[in-house]
């Protein structure tokens, strides 16, 4: 198994804000105590539902945040002890990739001026060979023929070719590892292909690494090596057969929470007219933090918090008490529901 | 069924002036919603399918309208010739009503969101009679507590809640037609399939014809009744939704569906 080129070891990150109705403060704690490895070449996706604190997750990798407690560590190092040219390295080796591509281009450059700011503050290429190096890059992105893209300012692109445009930007500097926030969800499905299409490419063209956060765990599963789950500011799941096998209830809750592609096993449409609450649960004060929304709930999840730890063979942990036997159920039937008429 | 459609489009043509171009955002579409039917519409960004629903409801933002033609008729009153009252009398009473993806654009910051839904009831009934109307509204789109979330700002609410509440002001009007364009792509997937299932059962207990607008074939394999596939500003294939599902007869629809299943081509599935 190879070194973990990041690691996040107990790390948390409290925001605070003004209380909008009287004195004092709010405290959100958006991480709270993660443990994490993530190796080199490997494509790691974090899921979870909005307000889990995936974000801030990308954030601290990136630092971008400074973790409230706890460190991230570069290659061995605490961030915030980094000298100077490792800084740099990190800076180099860890890239960014942000859910809304045109907000992450300057609308006022050209992609050539734009890109070849980085390659001369980088001295990745001499200034005669810049335009040949972003052609060079471009093509590596599937932007065909590069240099009709040079020229172009960001609104003159489509979605699906910005975000390759943030891609190769990251690229360029041969990254170990790119952090991803979301950046499939301003696409289109076919779109959201090629760019998955295109991380599993640069992956094997050059064993570049990926922390992919999306709230899309069909997407995930298509290209994640590992898959982390976070609840509420915590990992409550990772491992690599989560799709299949899921062993803490709210995994399998977003799994089943994934609409069926086949319309005669519709769900909704064959489901009683009971009711559905729209969901207010209070954070549960002591113990899991899940037990409000779990249907597994016990005693003992009122009142220990439970740990993340190891539930199987392949290396698969999970926070929950009752772990082993939800992992014995069998997980609705995932994939592929429609037979794909190429098939047949 | 020898019911007459509640809906009934044809020929429909929206082109847009843009700059010193003409965009032909909708070009020619035929398009029918029966009584108590729930229709799909999919497809891709930009091919139109949020312009027809603003067409059909006659929303279209004040844009450089070059051409705007074709029949549109509701209970075959024809919609693109009424005059603003009528239209306003349809849309108060039994008419149409619309939601929309992101409820905080069209909520009121400034009011309690109570407030907002008694302002869309008809305005003959007393104050007293409106809030209860109110209350039982928000209990029916699946609020708990109404009278407290009746209170309420929209920046105090959830995504969930937000567009539980669009809903609640759509059914004030008691609609025989809902259209709802991307109605949870904002929110979370379990948030999802809690605000499809109310949907689907207030589309149920009232009879309300729905005309769902997505860009997700999973909304329409679980709701749908039947679907438009949208292309370029074209209806490019429209059945029954099983059947789109499993004979799909364009290679554009097949591949849409195909790439929802399993996300990545074939030939890159380790």
């Amino acid at each position: 198994m190879s070194e973990p080129i990041l690691r996040l070891n107990g790390v948390e990150q409290i925001y605070r804000s003004r209380n909008a109705n009287g004195p004092g403060w709010n405290q959100v704690r958006a991480v709270d105590g993660v443990d994490l490895d993530i190796r080199e070449g490997e494509t790691l996706a974090i899921v979870g539902e909005s307000g889990s604190g995936k974000s801030t997750l990308a954030k601290l990798l990136l630092l971008l945040n400074r973790p409230t407690t706890g460190e991230v560590q570069f290659r061995g190092t605490s961030l915030s002890a980094l000298a100077s040219a490792d800084y740099q390295a990190f800076r180099r080796q860890v890239q960014a990739v942000f859910q809304d591509p045109a907000s992450s281009l300057n609308p006022r450059m050209t992609v050539e001026r734009m890109l070849g700011y980085i390659v001369q503050r980088h001295a990745l290429a001499t200034p005669g060979e810049t335009r040949q190096f972003l052609a060079g890059h471009l093509a590596a992105v599937g932007l065909n023929p590069p240099e009709s893209y040079l020229e172009r300012y960001p609104h003159q692109l489509s979605g699906g070719q910005q975000q390759r445009i943030a891609i190769a930007r990251a690229m360029m500097l041969r990254p170990a590892i790119i952090i991803a926030d979301e950046p499939l969800s301003s696409l289109d499905v076919s779109v959201q292909a090629q760019v998955l299409q295109l991380m599993r490419d640069l992956h094997k063209t050059t064993n570049v690494g990926f922390v992919v956060i999306s709230h899309d765990l069909g997407a995930m599963e298509s290209i994640a090596d590992r898959t982390a789950v976070m609840y509420r500011g915590r990992i409550v799941e990772i491992g690599r057969s989560i799709y299949e096998r899921p062993y803490h209830p709210y995994t399998k809750l977003l799994l089943d929470a994934r609409l069926s592609l086949d319309p005669r096993r519709s769900r909704i449409r064959s489901m009683s007219a009971a009711p559905s609450r729209s969901d207010s649960s209070a954070p549960a004060q002591g113990g899991c933090r899940f037990r409000p929304r779990c249907a597994y709930a016990v005693e003992i999840c009122a009142t220990q918090a439970p740990a993340l730890k190891p539930v199987d063979q392949a290396g698969t942990m999970a926070a929950c008490h009752r772990a082993e036997e939800i992992g014995a159920l069998r997980a609705r039937s995932a994939e592929p529901t429609v037979p794909s008429p190429l098939e047949v | 069924m020898s019911l007459s459609p509640l809906l009934d489009v044809r020929d429909l043509k929206v082109h847009l002036r843009l700059g010193p171009n003409v965009v032909k955002a909708i070009d020619g579409v035929d398009f029918r919603i029966m009584p108590g039917e729930c229709v799909g519409i999919v497809g891709e960004s930009g091919s139109g399918k949020s312009t027809m629903a603003r067409a059909i409801t006659r929303l279209m933002p004040n844009v450089n309208i070059a051409e705007l033609s074709g029949e549109l008729s509701f209970e075959g009153q024809d919609i693109l010739a009424m005059p603003d009252g009528a239209l306003r009398a349809l849309r108060r009473g039994r008419g149409f009503s619309m939601i929309f993806q992101d409820p905080l654009g069209y909520l009121n910051p400034t009011q309690r969101v109570g407030r907002q839904i008694e302002e869309a009831l008809s305005c003959d009934s007393s104050r007293g009679s409106n809030r209860n109307r109110v209350h039982t509204l928000l209990d029916e789109v699946g609020l708990p507590d109404p009278a407290n979330v009746a209170r309420r700002y929209p920046h105090e609410l959830s995504g969930g809640m937000r567009q539980r509440v669009m809903i609640a002001i759509a059914l004030a009007s008691d609609p025989q037609l809902l259209f709802a364009d991307e109605p949870t792509t904002a929110l979370d997937a379990t948030v999802q399939l809690q605000v499809l299932q109310t949907l689907y059962r207030l589309h149920k207990e009232r009879n309300m014809a729905m005309a769902i607008i997505t860009h997700d074939l999973g909304v329409v394999a679980e709701l749908c009744d039947r679907v438009y596939v949208m292309r370029a500003g074209k209806v490019i294939e429209s059945a029954e939704t099983v059947r789109l599902f499993e004979h799909p007869q364009q290679d554009y629809s097949r591949r849409l569906i195909e790439l929802s299943t399993r996300r990545l081509p074939r030939e890159l599935q380790a």
